[in-house]
C-alpha cells in the first residue's frame, strides 16, 4: 500500500481559520507537487474552526486544472471536517469541474452588453 | 454648510438617501458640514456601516463632520453601537446587549474580525441559536467580508454593525466598503463599459461567475442565498445604483437615483429558525472527486 503524506492545514496556514484565498494557495502550492510524483496525499483539517468555500476554491478548486478527475480521486484524501463542510467541498469541487470543463468565460454575451447608462 | 439627514432603514430609500448624501461630498473641499439630523425619526442601527462608506467621501475632502439634533432614542442606539464614538461622542454601555457593535477593519483583518464576532456573538443578548444555525451564519459573514477584501479596493476598509430585533425574530449584520463597487470589477473582466450596476450584481450571482483570473469561484453568495432560503432569512446588496434584495419569495433589482460609494451587504436572518444545519453526512472523499 502507498505512504499517506498528510498536510496538516492549520500547520500549513499557521491558523485555524480557513478563510482567506491566500491561505487556501498555501495548501494548494504543498499539495500540487506531492500529487505530481504519485504520492497520495491527505489533507487533514484536524482542528479548523471555520472553513469558506474562498479557502477551498483556492485550495481544492484549483486542483482540477492541474490533475485529472481521476488522478485526484485517486490520489487524494480530506479529513477532519464536519457532514456540512463535507457539503461545502462537495459544491466546490462540482464549480470546478465545470469551470475547468470551460475554462473559455462562457456566455460572452456580457462582453458586448449594453445597460442602461450610469455615470 | 448644513445636510439634513432623513430616516435611514435599510431599504431602497434608506440607501439612496445615503447615495445622494455621499454624491454631495463630491465637490466639497475643507468645508465644516453639519449633519442635521432633526428630520430622522428612524434610524436602523446597523445602517451605520454604509453611512460610514458615505463620510468617508466627506474625508476624502478633508472635510470636517458633525452630527446634529439627534433625537436622544437615535444618539443612545448609535453611541451604544459606538458609531457616534466615530464622531466624537462618548460610548454608552449597551445594556440589553443587542448590538453588534460598529468597527472599521483593514482589508487584511479576516482574523481580528473572527475575534469580534467571538466578542460580540457570545454570551450577549443575541439570541441563542441551534450551533449549526450559528456556524451557517458566521461561514456567511466571512464569506461577505472577505469578498470584501479581496475585490473592493477600499482604502479606508471594511466597515460592519449589526442590531438584533428580539421582536421581529431577526439579527441583521451589515458589511459595507467605499471601494470600486460590484460593477467596476465586472467591466473590467468583460472589458466592457457599458454594464450596469444591477446587470453587475445578477453576474457576480450567477452559478460560478467570479472576476478572478484563473481560478473557480463565486459559489460564496450562492450559498448564502441556499442557506436564507431555508433560513426564511433576507440578502440585500448594494452597490454603487444596485439594489438587490433577495427573500424566499423571490429576488430583484432595481437602479437607485444615486450613486452609493461601494458596496454594502446586509443579511437579514430569522433567529427563529428551528432547521437542523448541523447534517450528519455520509459523504467521504471518493463521493466528492
Amino acid at each position: 500500500m502507498r505512504e499517506k503524506v498528510i498536510i496538516r492545514v492549520i500547520d500549513t496556514i499557521g491558523s485555524n481559520l480557513c478563510i482567506a484565498s491566500e491561505d487556501g494557495q498555501k495548501v494548494f502550492d504543498k499539495t500540487v507537487p506531492l500529487l505530481q510524483t504519485g504520492k497520495h496525499v491527505v489533507i487533514s483539517f484536524d482542528g479548523v474552526s471555520m472553513l469558506i468555500s474562498l479557502f477551498l476554491n483556492a485550495a481544492i478548486g484549483q486542483l482540477y486544472g492541474q490533475f485529472s478527475e481521476e488522478e485526484i480521486r485517486e490520489h487524494l484524501e480530506v479529513t477532519g471536517l464536519a457532514g456540512d463542510d463535507m457539503e461545502i467541498l462537495q459544491r466546490v469541487v462540482e464549480n470546478a469541474k465545470r469551470y475547468y470543463t470551460n475554462p473559455e468565460k462562457y456566455d460572452k454575451v456580457w462582453a458586448t452588453l449594453e445597460g442602461e447608462d450610469e455615470e | 454648510m448644513q445636510e439634513k439627514i432623513c430616516d435611514i432603514r435599510s431599504d431602497a430609500t434608506g440607501f439612496n438617501a445615503l447615495a445622494a448624501l455621499s454624491e454631495k461630498a463630491k465637490a466639497l473641499l475643507f468645508e465644516k458640514v453639519d449633519l442635521d439630523f432633526q428630520d430622522c425619526t428612524f434610524f436602523e442601527a446597523n445602517m451605520a456601516a454604509p453611512f460610514y462608506a458615505v463620510l468617508t467621501k466627506y474625508y476624502e475632502g478633508m472635510n470636517v463632520v458633525t452630527p446634529t439634533n439627534i433625537r436622544s432614542d437615535i444618539r443612545t442606539i448609535l453611541q451604544k453601537n459606538r458609531f457616534l464614538c466615530e464622531l466624537g461622542f462618548c460610548e454608552l454601555h449597551d445594556s440589553n446587549q443587542t448590538t453588534l457593535p460598529f468597527k472599521r477593519f483593514k482589508l487584511t483583518s479576516g482574523e481580528q474580525f473572527s475575534d469580534y464576532l467571538d466578542q460580540y456573538m457570545h454570551d450577549r443578548g443575541i439570541p441563542k441559536m441551534s450551533d449549526g444555525l450559528a456556524k451557517k451564519f458566521r461561514q456567511s459573514l466571512f464569506e461577505i467580508f472577505q469578498n470584501a477584501t479581496q475585490h473592493s479596493q477600499s482604502e479606508q476598509g471594511i466597515f460592519v454593525c449589526g442590531q438584533f430585533f428580539p421582536k421581529q425574530h431577526r439579527l441583521d449584520f451589515t458589511i459595507a466598503d467605499a471601494g470600486i463597487g460590484i460593477r467596476e470589477n465586472v467591466r473590467r473582466f468583460w472589458k466592457n463599459e457599458k454594464i450596469n450596476s444591477c446587470q453587475a450584481i445578477t453576474w457576480a450571482l450567477q452559478g460560478a461567475n467570479t472576476t478572478r483570473q484563473n481560478q473557480p469561484g463565486g459559489l460564496g453568495l450562492k450559498l448564502i442565498k441556499d442557506f436564507l432560503r431555508l433560513n426564511r432569512g433576507k440578502l440585500l446588496i448594494v452597490s454603487r445604483y444596485g439594489f438587490y434584495e433577495f427573500s424566499a419569495s423571490g429576488e430583484s433589482c432595481r437602479k437607485l437615483k444615486h450613486d452609493f460609494p461601494g458596496t454594502c451587504v446586509n443579511i437579514e436572518l430569522n433567529t427563529n429558525d428551528m432547521n437542523r444545519y448541523t447534517l450528519k453526512s455520509e459523504l467521504t472523499s471518493s463521493d466528492i472527486f
